[in-house]
């Protein structure tokens, strides 16, 4: 099927490019097996990103501009929850000699080994730790991302082919040198950031001070120093200090204090993350600069700080300063220091791979290679704190670039995406779209949060992921506008409810894509047939009519009855395909419909001429409809039918249109009797007699 | 533009009653534009003319074929493959259509699949009205731009007449009084004064009492002079 789609923004922001309007779609749909195979085509982690992905997707989703972003993230976690996709991955290449080792198994090395063996590489990934999943699996809390989620996602790679060779540490259990004398031909570098970065202020070297990677990693083995009853107090802003303060709180801890340099609106630590912190009780002391550990003899007894001046200097660079003179005093038992990461390079001294003066590796941006030959690097020990994301992406590229290395080819310049982005969604146009508000995910009580690691956000149900994926825009998928089919009748102008297409100076016809919402309407409408969708959705609803008719005709049943059925709201739901959609005798074919404003009146009198005994049409309220005037065209569409029907002798009582509400789909089984008794007293339709004499 | 509209189906199911092969052809232009003759339109008549036809026990074959425009030989020419297939034109165009593809073709029957009604205009979707009755003599300066002889029942030029009531035409409650609307137009451009003079009896030499109307522009042809049909000229 043709893709003269824009590029909508949602996948703009991904850095993996994640077909986002397609697969959100999809969940709309209840399509949710094809939903999750969308997903995997460019995210081997689909389960992990479901959890812990920071959605910049989310940021530009132009439904913000309506009313909220859609929740993306949050579908992605219903499509691994509910989508069954046991197939194996596909191979995009034919199998290839060459081994490659990926040394860290965290987010970047996974996507990189998953990557490679698609394309037919021999890939082992090689972990220090004692299970794979790098920081996913070290330090991000449980509550957050458990490990059998993570598992999942590994477990899948894993059946590509891939080797996960755990406790192998690179210059302690091996080195680089030995890999290549096992066969490897090219070594990724997916180290990560697995040091902690310390302070060097006094009372650092008291046993209540910890560093936050290694108490993080003690949280999740269950094993951590205890800090039940303590009061503890958290250096630093970012995401790690707050998996460290609410990490705390669920051990026990009496009271967890978060001192950082930053304002409240300069703090890097994602949005959401400080807002669940502070409702879980975390305290927040922003723009305290720490200028000693306190202590009562040999314990810790607080944190002396220095009130910030400013964080960053004139030129945006971190340098911080302070009032050297506005000092205060927190008190606490245990001070937990999560002010930064690092790289651990050391075993590199010994090899020929430079590092910086700053003790950072040398590579080149584009390639990811090292200084040394066969050897890149990718992910967070290239690119600093990141996210998740940021570091699949950063795989990705490796892949690609160990690829180009192996066959001896020049690494080409990312590739432009090739289609256009979606513009800017007018303020004009958002005023007449339909607010739908956001469904907010069910959460654990506050109360269910303390004194466990349970996952927090407990994911949609089916029809609160049918209903939130309905709200898509579906930007950049709408109307096509064909200027030599154009009789220039301005229909198209004059029935869009969101008045994207305009009549211009030069006398055509400018159906503006970045304004379109895909309802159809002008599609149907149009006399000269002038508009398609973008994605084809019109021809392939009248093959999926076509191909419904004829195969109730060929079941042999009487009567051949058709229902053309919205595929929103609850009949996107699998108990609606299992006990309605799906479930009738072989005479009855319900047809999926997104949306029946798009039944074209000639599907109607298409599946009458190939032998319907009876066609009936079922909407939702208009007030369920994510589109507007939906009930309205439908309507007058199936009047002109049934008055074409009786014109012809065959009989508008043929036809019959309903809706119903989302709560009242189980009465689609009344609708299919009454239509089925009525055509029933009819006589069959001569145009399936006529086809079974031919 | 030219409005037509479909005529009824029954008319249509009886001029294609005694061929077996149709071709119904829609036009990309005008039919389309008044929802007619369009290639949705083609599609629809096709399949209930296709119904109506199984319905009797008939086996007849319809093609489906728009162009974008049948009052041009050009595009005509465009479906003469086509037409050797089959042994009637059903011609979703207006008048002009059926006739350039009559002309065209002459050996194949050309039906009218829709009845042409007039010059109008669409006054919204969905309401078409008559705006210009094509007199050859335009005096639309004369009545503040509204047309007393598309829009006068009588076709008035000194009006109204008696049968003028609340703005109405005595015709139907419905139909505005032209001659009204005129002077309405005119008393808010300050002119009406010019009702005053009379005007003489209208030259309808130029409209279309005297046979096919023909203009030869001379200027324009690049053909032999001999190919001119016959016809008066408008002027």
């Amino acid at each position: 099927m043709a893709d003269n789609s824009l590029r909508p923004p949602c996948q703009a922001a991904c850095p993996i490019q994640q077909d986002v309007r397609g697969y959100i779609n999809l969940i709309a749909e209840g399509e949710f097996d094809e939903a999750l195979r969308t997903i995997r085509k460019t995210n081997p982690l689909p389960s992990v990103c479901g959890l812990i992905c920071a959605h910049p997707c989310e940021t530009e989703c132009r439904r913000g501009q309506v009313d909220q972003p859609l929740a993306i993230a949050a579908l992605k976690r219903f499509a691994t929850e509910y989508g069954h996709d046991d197939g194996a991955e596909p191979q995009t290449g034919a199998k290839r000699a060459e081994k490659v080792a990926i040394i860290g198994s965290g987010p970047a090395g996974l996507t990189a080994a998953h990557d490679l063996a698609r394309m037919g590489y021999g890939v082992t990934v090689f972990e220090r730790g004692t299970a794979p999943g790098g920081a996913l699996r070290a330090f991000i809390p449980e509550y957050r991302l458990p490990g059998e989620v993570l598992q999942k996602d590994i477990e899948r790679i894993v059946a590509l082919g891939v080797e996960i060779k755990t406790n192998s540490e690179l210059g302690k259990d091996f080195t680089l040198s030995e890999l290549k004398n096992e066969g490897y031909s090219a070594v990724v570098l997916a180290l990560g950031l697995h040091l902690s970065r310390g302070l060097n202020i006094s009372g650092v070297e008291l046993d209540g001070v910890l560093l936050a990677l290694p108490f993080l990693r003690e949280a999740k083995l269950g094993a951590g120093k205890t800090v039940s009853g303590k009061r503890v107090i958290v250096i630093g802003g970012g995401n790690v200090a707050v998996d460290v303060a609410r990490s705390a709180l669920r051990l026990g801890a009496g009271e967890v204090h978060m001192a950082c340099l930053e304002a409240r609106d300069e703090m890097p630590a994602f949005a959401w993350e400080i807002e669940a912190a502070l409702e879980e009780g975390v305290k927040l002391h922003c723009s305290k600069g720490p200028k000693s550990i306190l202590c009562s003899e040999t314990e810790v007894a607080g944190l002396e700080c220095m009130e910030v001046k400013a964080v960053f200097d004139e030129e945006g660079r971190f340098n911080p300063t302070f009032y050297e003179e506005k000092v205060s005093a927190l008190d606490g038992d245990v001070v937990i220091i999560a002010i930064g990461q690092a790289a651990e390079l050391s075993f590199l001294e010994d090899t020929t791979i430079k590092l910086n003066q700053r003790g950072q590796l040398v590579f080149d941006p584009d390639t990811l290679a090292t200084s040394e030959e066969g050897v890149f690097a990718c992910g967070e020990v290239i690119s600093g704190p990141g996210t998740a994301v940021q570091a699949m992406a950063s795989g990705r590229q490796a892949a690609l670039a160990v690829d180009c290395y192996l066959r001896g080819e020049q690494m080409a310049a990312p590739q432009p995406d090739g289609r256009k982005d979606v513009g800017e969604l007018l303020a004009t146009t958002a005023e007449e779209i339909k607010r739908l508000e956001r469904r907010e995910m069910p959460a654990l009580a506050l109360k269910e949060r303390m004194g466990n690691f349970n996952l927090i956000e407990l994911g949609y149900t089916e029809i609160q992921a049918v209903k939130e994926a309905q709200r898509c825009l579906r930007c950049g998928a709408g109307a096509e506008y064909l200027e030599d089919k154009c009789a220039a009748c301005l229909t198209c102008v004059r029935v869009c409810p969101y008045g994207a297409p305009v009549a211009t100076i030069a006398g055509s016809i400018d159906i503006r894509a970045d304004q379109c919402q895909s309802c159809g309407i002008c599609i149907v409408e149009c006399p000269a047939r002038a508009i398609v969708f973008r994605q084809g959705e019109d021809s392939q609803i009248r093959e999926r009519v076509e191909a419904a008719v004829t195969e109730a005709s060929l079941s042999g049943a009487e009567p051949v009855v058709i229902g053309l059925c919205c595929s929103y709201g609850a009949f996107a739901t699998s108990a609606f395909a299992e006990f309605f959609r799906d479930n009738y005798k072989p005479g009855i074919r319900i047809v999926k419909i997104p949306c029946v404003v798009k039944i074209d009146t000639t599907h109607l009198l298409k599946a009458f001429e190939l032998g319907a005994d009876g066609v009936f049409v079922v909407g939702c309220l208009e007030e369920d409809c994510p589109y507007r005037m939906s009930t309205f065209w439908a309507e007058r569409r199936v009047a002109a039918v049934k008055k074409n029907l009786d014109e012809i002798g065959l009989g508008g009582d043929r036809l019959e249109m309903y809706t119903l509400s989302d709560p009242t789909v189980q009465k689609f089984d009344e609708i299919v009797t009454e239509v089925t008794t009525r055509v029933r007293q009819l006589a069959p339709s001569p145009m399936r007699n006529r086809r079974e004499e031919a | 533009m030219i409005v037509v509209q479909q005529k009824p189906l029954d008319r249509i199911r009886q001029m294609i009653a005694d061929y077996d092969k149709i071709l119904i052809l829609g036009c990309g232009t005008c039919a389309t534009v008044s929802f007619a003759g369009g290639e949705k339109e083609v599609q629809a008549l096709a399949s209930i003319l296709r119904m109506a036809d199984k319905a009797k026990g008939g086996g007849k074959q319809f093609l489906e074929h728009t162009i974008k425009r049948q009052c041009e030989w050009e595009f005509v020419d465009e479906i003469e493959p086509m037409v050797k297939e089959v042994d009637a034109i059903l011609s979703l165009g207006c008048g002009i259509g059926v006739q350039a593809i009559a002309q065209r073709f002459p050996d194949v029957p050309v039906l009218p699949g829709l009845d042409t009604c007039f010059m109008g205009l669409p006054q919204e979707h969905g309401l078409f009205s008559e705006m210009c009755a094509a007199c050859g003599n335009c005096i639309l300066d004369l009545t503040a731009g509204i047309c007393p002889i598309a829009r006068c029942s009588k076709s008035l030029l000194n009006g109204p007449c008696g049968g003028s009531h609340d703005g109405k035409c005595e015709v139907s409650p419905d139909l505005p009084c032209a001659w009204q609307l005129i002077i309405e137009r005119l008393t808010k451009l300050g002119r009406l004064r010019e009702l005053e003079d009379i005007k003489p009896p209208k030259d309808w030499s130029t409209s279309a009492a005297g046979g096919m109307r023909t203009i030869d522009r001379s200027d324009l042809r690049i053909t032999s002079q001999d190919a001119t049909p016959q016809g008066h000229e408008p002027n």
